[in-house]
């Protein structure tokens, strides 16, 4: 196949001018612009229409990445959200997560560029879901849905175009995963047993939201057995337990409706079953210790000391190790619990899926350190 | 023809707006700032060039600092305390 011409434009709005729409999709391909897939071609009246349809100036920046001093206007995210697909009315939602992966908290410079190699993950709550047909239910994670795929793909693109995140240039990610290409979805507010996730999160169940967070991919959690809320809750502890993904970082949980209709019926609380699942999801500093999990760096830094040492169950308080041998297993490392996260609160808990299975999903933080925190934005009306 | 719109920030790439430092001709009689990212084995790596510096310069001093996490930025006290105290600075990434 062959590209078809394409020049610089000399024009007040910087791109190029293409023939027909075919050469456009090339065009873009050409000067590097896709994330692999195919994007809608951006022109000026597309950009411009999702440009009217958020609260923002062109100006307005809705990104700054401090670390390296990038600045992302509304235009840019506009014209990124055109090529990802997204109607206009989608645009709010685009400019609100852009906001929250733009938060200090959220320490945006990890989460784009190291191998952990997370997705940004986008939970959506609040009106605006309903309004725009994002999926909540079956194939919550998968293809199918126009608002789940596009929204999500944006921040991507934005990253690929405007952060300059290549992969194997900047983005080192080993391995990614296939969340990288979007990763966005509703919480099924109605089967949760709980508040809504931003109602919990301190915004009013009237206003729309989102909440994001740099995600390691999903691991299923399969249970169809039981509809007793700790036995059902052991399943999710022991995968939070796995030493493979295990770190001080948070986590975040998708309840299938199943599951969350157990949990409804049992009476359990969000923080009840928070704190559940932090009591539980716990392995002794020497499991730890002899699956090489435990780095001289973790005694340098005070919050993963305390993290190591804070739960020293029955036996008597071990003296940390120095930096001298760390991984050598001592005498009272067999008592010592070490959690996942450092505490109940790094436990982020949403319900989503179809109603049939017992399918949930435990997504864990993609670094070995503490990783980013989670945000939460109003999506403007 | 139609024209599509420029997605990236090349165009519009940020102003420098610090003059590059001056880049000192010898060591000797300097202090050095040491800044590691964050990463496990940023200041062993630091460490090692130090000593290797101090082998075959004078030296006066190395500042040592160390992120906590590698995705933030340095602090702004940090980066201000090293200006002021540093001939230059080396940073490492080290994991």
């Amino acid at each position: 196949m062959t590209t078809a011409p394409f020049r610089e434009s000399a024009a007040a709005r910087d791109g190029v001018d293409v023939p027909d729409p075919w050469a456009a999709i090339e065009a873009c391909y050409e000067n590097g612009w896709t994330d692999g897939l195919p994007v809608v071609p951006p022109t000026e009246k597309l950009v411009d229409a999702v440009l009217a349809a958020g609260p923002w100036k062109p100006g307005d920046v809705l990104l700054h990445e401090p670390v390296r001093d990038r600045a992302v206007t509304a235009e840019k995210a506009a014209i990124n959200a055109v090529m990802a697909g997204c109607r206009p009315e989608y645009f709010p939602v685009v400019g609100a997560a852009l906001l929250a992966i733009g938060d200090p908290a959220f320490m945006l410079h990890g989460p784009a560029t190291s191998t952990g190699g997370s997705a940004l993950m986008i939970i959506v709550n609040g009106p605006v879901s309903e309004r725009l047909g994002l999926n909540a239910k079956a194939n919550l994670f998968g293809p199918g849905y126009r608002a789940n795929a596009t929204i999500g793909r944006s921040l991507r693109l934005v990253l690929l175009n405007c952060l300059e995140c290549r992969p194997g240039v900047l983005d080192k990610s080993t391995q990614g995963w296939a969340g990288k290409y979007s990763l966005c979805f509703a919480e099924d507010e109605a089967s949760s047993p709980w508040e809504p996730l931003h109602v919990s999160r301190g915004l009013s169940a009237g206003q729309s939201a989102v909440t994001v967070f740099a995600a390691e991919s999903g691991h299923n959690v399969l249970s169809h057995g039981t509809g007793d809320p700790e036995e059902l809750l052991t399943c999710f502890a022991n995968e939070m337990a796995g030493l493979g993904s295990f770190s001080p970082g948070r986590s975040v949980i998708v309840f299938a409706p199943e599951h969350a209709t157990h949990l409804r019926r049992a009476g359990w609380t969000r923080l009840q079953t928070q704190r559940w699942l932090y009591d539980h999801a716990w392995r002794t500093l020497a499991d730890l210790k002899r699956g090489g999990k435990v780095e001289p760096a973790f005694f340098t830094n005070p919050e993963l000391t305390r993290w190591l040492y804070q739960d020293t169950g029955r036996g008597r308080p071990p003296v940390p190790d120095t930096l001298v041998d760390p991984a050598r297993v001592r005498e009272g490392d067999e008592l010592v619990r070490v959690h996942r996260g450092l505490g109940p609160d790094d436990i982020l808990l949403t319900v989503g899926g179809g109603d049939a299975g017992g399918h949930s999903a435990f997504f864990p933080s993609w670094s070995r350190g503490r990783s980013v925190a989670f945000v939460t934005k109003e999506v403007p009306a | 023809m139609t024209r599509i719109l420029d997605p990236t920030l090349r165009p519009a790439a940020p102003a420098v707006t610090a003059a590059r430092a001056s880049r000192p001709k010898r060591f000797d009689g300097l202090t050095i700032g040491l800044l590691a990212n964050g990463k496990s084995n940023g200041m062993a790596l630091l460490d090692r060039v130090a000593e290797r510096l101090a082998e075959r310069h004078a030296i006066i001093e190395f500042v040592r600092v160390a992120k906590t996490n590698a995705s933030a930025p340095v602090l702004e006290e940090d980066a201000e305390m090293l200006a002021g105290r540093c001939a230059l600075v080396i940073t490492a990434i080290g994991d």
